[in-house]
């Protein structure tokens, strides 16, 4: 079984409906789970309670978790010094330490199995130094620091952490972001063009099937940076 | 399915953390005592060691009908860790045993 968190749309949706098609059993969650036509679960992954209940009722129920991806996350594209602060604080629990929560609760159920792969999502935002997404560009740094060591720790266990990083992928978390704007990103990217969440699906299947078992601790960036 | 936790008596829990323990030292020659320290520079499990004890425990107290858990705000912090010690893991260990009878 594999945990996809943010299972409700955008990336996370693709990447559940890529894997389905695949023939992988994926168990999603996300805030709202309503209406998912796959097992799920209502979860905040901000909120390290309500992400051990789910991993607490997966062990209960002795399912074998394979594999992670981290998906959720949210953004919020203003200049640092006109954000709120609970603004700031949200992007951080989301995407950071929902990131780390997810990871200290689902890779225990890895490690006994001594196998398993972990995908976690940071952006280009981070390489490329955007401005515009210093808050956000730094929730996603402290996902890749978190990729880098946490690699370290789950190697002894045979489970590998990796990060996903795209570029502007054409899901809802553009919402409000002019084409001028996306074009600016994407003409900064080593490879020029603007990539469909079927691009990054491709990266996750293969960060998930045993053929990367050499690759732990790799931030890959979509379209290169 | 966890339902009520089997009887266990301090000793029998303190023999059976001990044991855990043991079979993970490479030195066989290592006596575990309460005093034996699990975190920090004296440690005689790395990490690695210290999380297949957890789960050790953790299928030893499914067996007995309870749920370890290794992960609360007690389990890493130095001073009050339930991991300072072999003891203090014991103690932990059948603490979390009587809170789910």
């Amino acid at each position: 079984m594999i945990v996809v968190t943010g299972a409700s749309k955008g990336l996370g949706r693709a990447i559940c409906e890529r894997l389905l098609e695949k023939g992988s059993e994926v168990f999603g969650i996300a805030r709202n789970v309503e209406g998912l036509p796959f097992p799920s679960m209502a979860c905040d992954v901000s909120s390290y309670e309500q992400v051990k209940a789910v991993s607490q009722k997966l062990k209960k129920d002795g399912v074998r978790i394979t594999g992670l991806i981290n998906a959720a996350g949210i953004a919020s594209m203003n200049l640092a010094v006109t954000t709120p602060a609970s603004v700031a604080v949200n992007i951080i629990n989301v995407n950071l330490l929902g990131t780390i929560y997810c990871c200290q609760n689902f890779a225990p159920l890895m490690l006994r199995n001594k196998a398993g792969s972990i995908v976690n999502f940071s952006t280009i935002a981070v390489a490329l130094g955007l401005k515009g997404e210093s808050i956000y560009a730094a929730s996603k740094a402290g996902v890749e620091g978190f990729t880098r060591s946490f690699a370290r720790e789950m190697a002894d266990f045979n489970v590998k952490v990796n990060c996903i990083a795209p570029g502007p992928i054409d899901t809802n978390l553009l919402k409000g972001i002019t084409s001028t704007q996306i074009q600016n990103i994407v003409s900064q990217q080593i490879i020029p063009k603007q990539f469909t969440p079927s691009a990054v699906s491709d990266l996750v299947e293969i960060l998930l099937d045993e053929r990367s078992s050499a690759l732990s601790g790799q931030v890959l960036h979509v379209g290169g940076a | 399915m966890i339902t009520k936790a089997k009887h266990m008596n301090p000793d029998t829990a303190k023999t059976e953390v001990f044991t855990a323990i043991s079979a993970l030292l490479e030195d066989k020659s290592i006596v575990v005592t309460e005093d034996l320290p699990l975190i920090g520079s004296d440690s005689v499990l790395d990490s690695m060691k210290l999380v297949e004890l957890c789960l050790a425990l953790e299928d030893k107290a499914a067996d007995l009908g309870f749920e370890f858990d290794w992960t609360s705000d007690a389990a890493m912090s130095k001073s009050r860790s339930m991991f300072r010690t072999a003891g203090a893991l014991a103690v932990e260990f059948l603490s979390q045993m009587e809170s789910k009878k």
